[in-house]
């Protein structure tokens, strides 16, 4: 069991820190080596400084990883104090990151027809599978809600990554479709029927990873889910990010953050 | 920092040999081997590796975590693999690091003396590589654990128990009550070293929900808003026994560091800072070697106990 992890102290340059939606910011850093090594899903873990209530590394998944520049991009949502110091540092702030951390998607499951699904800040994951099934000329649509149109974002990636269907759903049907993530996808799947996916990959809030598990359960797709938990240190040394299995307690940063739905005890 | 000459580092611990003052403090560190990438773990004089008791145990529920002023709260509830699961996992990693220098220390847990009595026997039969076994009669998110550590009298029942069934050395995960009292009785019972301190019971509620922010309403106060108050425990026990002290609460530099050893300790575990900052237990050996070196000292032992009041 003990293994090498691939997971490495670094210091980044931040390149870019903006608000691009209500309680979405969008980071750029610049990270060569990281850039090359991420894999779609997988996560790092990013200090924030002079904040005395984070002193933890924060996780976060991340979207892009652009190896040609050297750059990684994420999306985050400001929850606390330690996500509101990370929104205050400005270009050309150094900062310290942990990575590539966790096991994430296993695109290789993803043969004839992908459906992505994320809501809340799970976009950024969601956005690097978009990315890898893009790679590989895997064909895929995508399900993008959030609580209101205001908070709404990653259609325009998506649309440009070569994402088929592309279906925007609100809490309160300010944009796209009213209804949350696991209904839309219910009555998506309806439609075209069970055989139209063989992979659904998702990443939301964890009361909506139960309810797609259970969608996709009900019309026998396999489904990965990125699970978010709070975490300590990110590669495996702490054990607070536990995730209940049918194999027993599974740490998120390492035998996750993505799971199979099937795998979890929701 | 170049020093044109090294102190002298070595320490010896209850019987444990180290050739550096630099320890992991329990469940902060994983098994040793997740931290190979960060640096290079035999530099460490020992690692405590995670408790493990006889059979498996789930841990408590999620979250287990929550970020708090100075560091985390958390209620991990010793999740473990069991000795045998553990031995399994990581022997063959844990004897390398042992030949290799690096004192391996085996946290040892249970609910009942049974239980820790198995726990250690299955130990001394299949961890021929361990240094010494660290009893932990407090972690802070068990029902039943923190209990044998509360009183004098329970903690010393457990050394007991399981003094007999080792030769190597025993050292004790205190809880952070009634230092000096306790640290007699296990001097009493036969421990050859204390572990001082465990994680200090604490809260953090979330004022909308009005629930506690981890899974259970109290979990362990880590990370440096401790610092000063395990330092005070550490100064007691040493002033209440002859025992080696392994001080460790909330250090993140090697003055930190300085401070344990100033106050009793022999050694000094790093905790939460290698989970914020994994290659920190490296810079704090880097640090307190300077810190040795600009006192004048050759060795690091002329320094231990040196505070005066």
């Amino acid at each position: 069991m003990s293994q090498t992890l691939p997971s490495y102290l670094q210091s980044v340059e931040i390149l870019q820190n903006e608000q691009v939606a209500k309680n979405l910011w969008r980071m750029v850093f610049k990270a060569p080596k990281l850039a090359q090594e991420l894999l779609p899903g997988q996560f790092f873990t990013i200090a924030v400084a002079d904040e005395p209530r984070q002193l933890a590394k924060i996780p976060l998944s991340y979207a892009t990883a652009d190896k040609e520049n050297g750059t990684v991009e994420t999306l985050y949502a400001v929850v606390g104090p330690g996500t509101e110091a990370l929104a205050r540092m400005e270009r050309g702030e150094s900062t310290e990151v942990v990575g590539p951390c966790g096991h994430g998607w296993k695109v290789e499951a993803c043969k004839k027809r992908t459906l992505l699904v994320t809501g809340g800040c799970g976009v950024p994951s969601v956005l690097s599978a978009a990315h890898a099934l893009a790679e590989e000329h895997i064909p895929f649509d995508c399900i993008l809600a959030a609580r209101t149109a205001e908070h709404l974002y990653g259609q325009e990636v998506l649309n440009t990554t070569g994402c088929g269907d592309l279906v925007l759903a609100t809490d309160d049907g300010s944009a796209g479709e009213q209804g949350n993530a696991a209904e839309i996808t219910e009555h998506l799947l309806k439609r075209v029927g069970g055989d139209y996916y063989d992979a659904i990959l998702t990443c939301g809030p964890p009361m909506m990873m139960e309810a797609m598990a259970h969608v996709a359960h009900e019309h026998d797709i396999p489904c990965q889910v990125s699970l978010e938990r709070r975490m300590t240190c990110g590669f495996g040394a702490c054990a607070t990010c536990a995730v209940r299995t049918v194999d027993g307690m599974k740490g998120a940063c390492v035998a996750g953050p993505v799971f199979d739905a099937r795998e979890v005890v929701w | 920092m170049y020093l044109s000459e090294t102190p002298k580092m070595a320490v010896n611990v209850g019987g444990i040999a180290m050739k550096n003052p630099l320890n992991t403090a329990s469940g902060a560190f994983g098994q040793g081997w997740q931290f190979e990438n960060f640096f290079d773990v035999s530099e460490l004089g020992a690692i405590t590796t995670k408790g493990v008791a006889i059979d498996p145990w789930p841990g408590n529920d999620g979250p287990r975590m929550a970020d708090v002023y100075g560091g985390i709260i958390n209620s991990v509830g010793l999740q473990n693999p069991g000795v045998d699961g553990f031995i399994k996992d990581n022997s063959e990693y844990l004897e390398n690091l042992s030949e290799k220098g690096t004192a391996v220390i085996c946290q040892v847990a249970g609910h009942t003396l049974e239980e820790y009595q198995a726990a250690l026997s299955r130990f001394e039969e299949t961890a021929p590589w361990a240094a010494g076994f660290e009893i932990n009669i407090s972690c802070p998110n068990l029902s039943a654990g923190c209990a044998w550590g509360a009183t004098p009298e329970s903690a010393a029942q457990v050394i007991k128990a399981v003094r007999p069934l080792t030769s190597r050395p025993l050292l004790v995960k205190m809880a952070p009550v009634n230092i000096a009292d306790t640290a007699r009785a296990l001097e009493d019972a036969g421990a050859d070293a204390l572990s001082v301190i465990n994680s200090i019971p604490g809260m953090a509620i979330d004022i909308n929900t009005h629930r506690s922010k981890i899974a259970r309403p109290t979990g362990g106060l880590s990370g440096p808003a401790f610092h000063p108050i395990a330092l005070r425990m550490v100064w007691e026990a040493s002033q209440a026994t002859s025992l080696p002290i392994n001080g460790m609460g909330g250090v993140t530099t090697g003055a930190e560091a300085a401070e344990f050893i100033l106050a009793g300790a022999t050694c000094v575990s790093v905790g939460f800072a290698a989970l914020s900052d994994p290659t920190s237990p490296i810079r704090i050996l880097r640090e307190l070697t300077e810190w040795v070196a600009a006192q004048g000292a050759s060795d690091i032992n002329d320094l231990i106990g040196a505070f005066e009041c």
